[in-house]
């Protein structure tokens, strides 16, 4: 019995969990852990602040990982034997429906909850001092996860995929000065064929999730160094304004004296930054407000994460993926739609190619990285930003209206059919 | 700027040149790479069979090519680009009214390939057709002609 407690000693260090020590050193020494605070404020898990919605994002990006790496084994990328193994993965492979279900499900659910999240951020004015540079981080990873399902629709090979990339390359081709050049590094060709497939695969499966991965890690680790999830706006009254200091910024006291190093002794990192360290202080009413991560936190998020893969199972038993015919260069479907949230992008894109395809979304991407640098009023009061919450909403609510007229009342031509009028399919 | 400074200064320059050029050189060896050296894609000149193949009236869609072969009792052969000019799709032509539609974004392409609506930025284009030794016809998409050209057999 000895030596199994000095194995179990031997992989886990901390305290028992009934001690409050123990609860710290259950975050500070676990690798997986520590990007937690020890203790987090009450308010701060409570669900109409956040809706928890980054922790769904991350979620359905671990259950896309996953089955993405499934699905990898059954998979080539080259056409037309690419179509066959969606086939295989449709009809002969064990569970193929299922993984590919949730693959898709969780890649719409995513790019869904990266915009609510985004939303959420604006609202509760989460983007400001000292928060900007991650809003610019979260703004990437949102273009990340477009173009994984950019790259991601290409590969089963039907004709969506194929008309779908044949479109978006050429939109990438009205791009000023580099734009035939651009596309010819896209697909590796002039059209849209073997080698197209072949690059959009790597990109699909190593380019961007690196990217992601790498990206994501620095998104969580700057929400814990800019000073953890900001006060709900509810909790924020204007006597107490928020001063949030960060480690490595310049704060505004003069810097400690650093005390000579003398050969006996060894200093912490607290002596060496200056001003006030943003978790291990907190004044006496507020640690009345913090509770330990375990459990209170931990459980939280264990049940999302439940609740998440749950979600999307169910969706993946009842819910088929598409899968159309094999594509076909010779004949366009009639309409050809993009996927559901590039719509919008196809409905800009109808009326002029370098206006709504490069110029605006260019425009729309710039507008998003420069909100935190352009919107100098430091107040969080919702009251106190009526111009800039007008103008984010327009930005929303413009996006929606272009995608659900893009989905709904485009017909055969992209003319403009109301979504109760039934027109003949292939009626020429 | 003494001696000891200016050599100071030089060498910084040099190593900070050097790293330049270093990350700059790698970049286009980079673009480079992933530029194809051949692309193994079907020619852009290639025989389409004989004139007798054809009909006259409604034009004949190649599909490997993706272009239409027109026939005109009076005025002989020519050869439409079917890829329309917004954004690649397949263009349809319509014998109702002698027009090319396109199922992305709705542009109309009048029967000499002019732009009548849409999105599209330019007409169709228009292919060389020549008459080989063989006999056969031939069709060279990377000579665009007006679309007025017409070759009599």
């Amino acid at each position: 019995m000895n030596l199994i407690r000095e194995i179990w000693q031997s992989i886990v260090r901390r305290d028992p969990l009934s001690t409050d020590k123990g609860k710290s050193e259950l975050v500070f020494l676990n690798v997986w852990l520590h990007i937690h605070p020890a203790k987090v404020k009450k308010e701060n898990l409570k669900f109409r602040h956040t809706f928890y919605l980054g922790f769904i994002t991350f979620f359905l990006f671990l259950i896309l990982l996953t089955t993405g790496i499934a699905l990898m084994v059954y998979y080539r990328p080259y056409p037309p034997q690419a179509y066959q193994d969606m086939k295989d993965l449709q009809y002969v492979v064990f569970m193929g429906p299922f993984l590919r279900n949730m693959h898709r499900w969780a890649a719409h659910g995513m790019v869904i909850c990266v915009f609510l999240h985004m939303c959420r951020v604006f609202y509760t004015s989460s983007y400001k001092k000292p928060r900007q540079f991650n809003w610019v981080i979260g703004v990437l990873l949102l273009l990340l996860t477009l173009g994984l399902s950019f790259t991601g629709y290409l590969l089963p090979w039907d004709q969506l995929a194929y008309w779908a990339i044949t479109v978006g390359t050429n939109i990438g081709s009205y791009a000023p000065l580099v734009g035939g050049q651009v596309r010819e590094l896209l697909l590796g060709g002039h059209s849209v064929g073997e080698a197209a497939l072949l690059r959009f695969y790597v990109l699909h499966v190593a380019v961007l999730p690196s990217l992601m991965i790498l990206l994501t890690i620095v998104h969580f680790w700057r929400v814990r160094k800019d000073g953890g999830l900001s006060r709900p706006i509810w909790k924020l009254n204007s006597k107490k304004i928020e001063t949030l200091v960060t480690i490595g910024a310049p704060a505004e006291v003069a810097p400690l004296q650093v005390a000579a190093a003398s050969k006996d002794k060894t200093y912490g990192l607290m002596e060496v930054v200056t001003g006030k360290p943003i978790f291990e202080t907190v004044t006496p009413e507020e640690e009345e407000d913090t509770v330990f991560s375990y459990p209170y936190a931990f459980v939280r998020e264990a049940v999302v994460l439940m609740a998440t893969v749950t979600t999307i199972m169910a969706m993946s038993l009842f819910l088929n993926a598409p899968l159309e015919e094999l594509a076909n260069p010779a004949k366009t479907p009639n309409p050809a739609k993009a996927p559901w949230y590039f719509l919008g992008l196809q409905e800009l894109v109808s009326h002029s190619a370098l206006l709504g395809g490069v110029v605006a979304p260019a425009l729309m991407v710039l507008a998003l990285l420069a909100i935190p640098y352009l919107d100098r009023n430091t107040s969080r009061n919702l009251a106190d930003r009526k111009l800039i919450l007008w103008l984010f909403t327009i930005f929303v609510v413009a996006n929606l209206a272009l995608i659900v007229v893009g989905t709904f009342f485009r017909g055969p031509g992209w003319a403009l059919v109301p979504p109760w009028v039934h027109v003949v399919a292939g009626a020429e | 700027m003494n001696r000891r400074e200016f050599f100071k200064f030089s060498w910084g320059a040099v190593g900070i040149a050097a790293l330049c050029s270093a990350v700059g050189i790698s970049l286009a060896a980079v673009v480079r790479f992933l530029m194809p050296s051949v692309f193994y894609e079907p020619p852009q000149t290639f025989k389409i069979g004989e004139p007798g193949d054809f009909p006259f009236g409604p034009p004949t869609f190649l599909v490997d090519e993706k272009i239409f072969v027109f026939r005109d009792r009076d005025k002989g052969f020519a050869a439409a680009s079917a890829v329309c000019t917004h954004l690649g799709c397949t263009v349809a032509h319509f014998s109702s009214d002698q027009k090319f539609h396109c199922p992305c974004h709705g542009s109309v392409f009048a029967a000499d390939g002019s732009v009548q609506h849409g999105p599209a930025p330019r007409a169709l284009d228009w292919f060389e057709v020549t008459q080989a030794r063989d006999g056969q016809l031939r069709v060279d998409k990377d000579k665009v002609v007006p679309p007025t050209y017409r070759l009599m057999v």
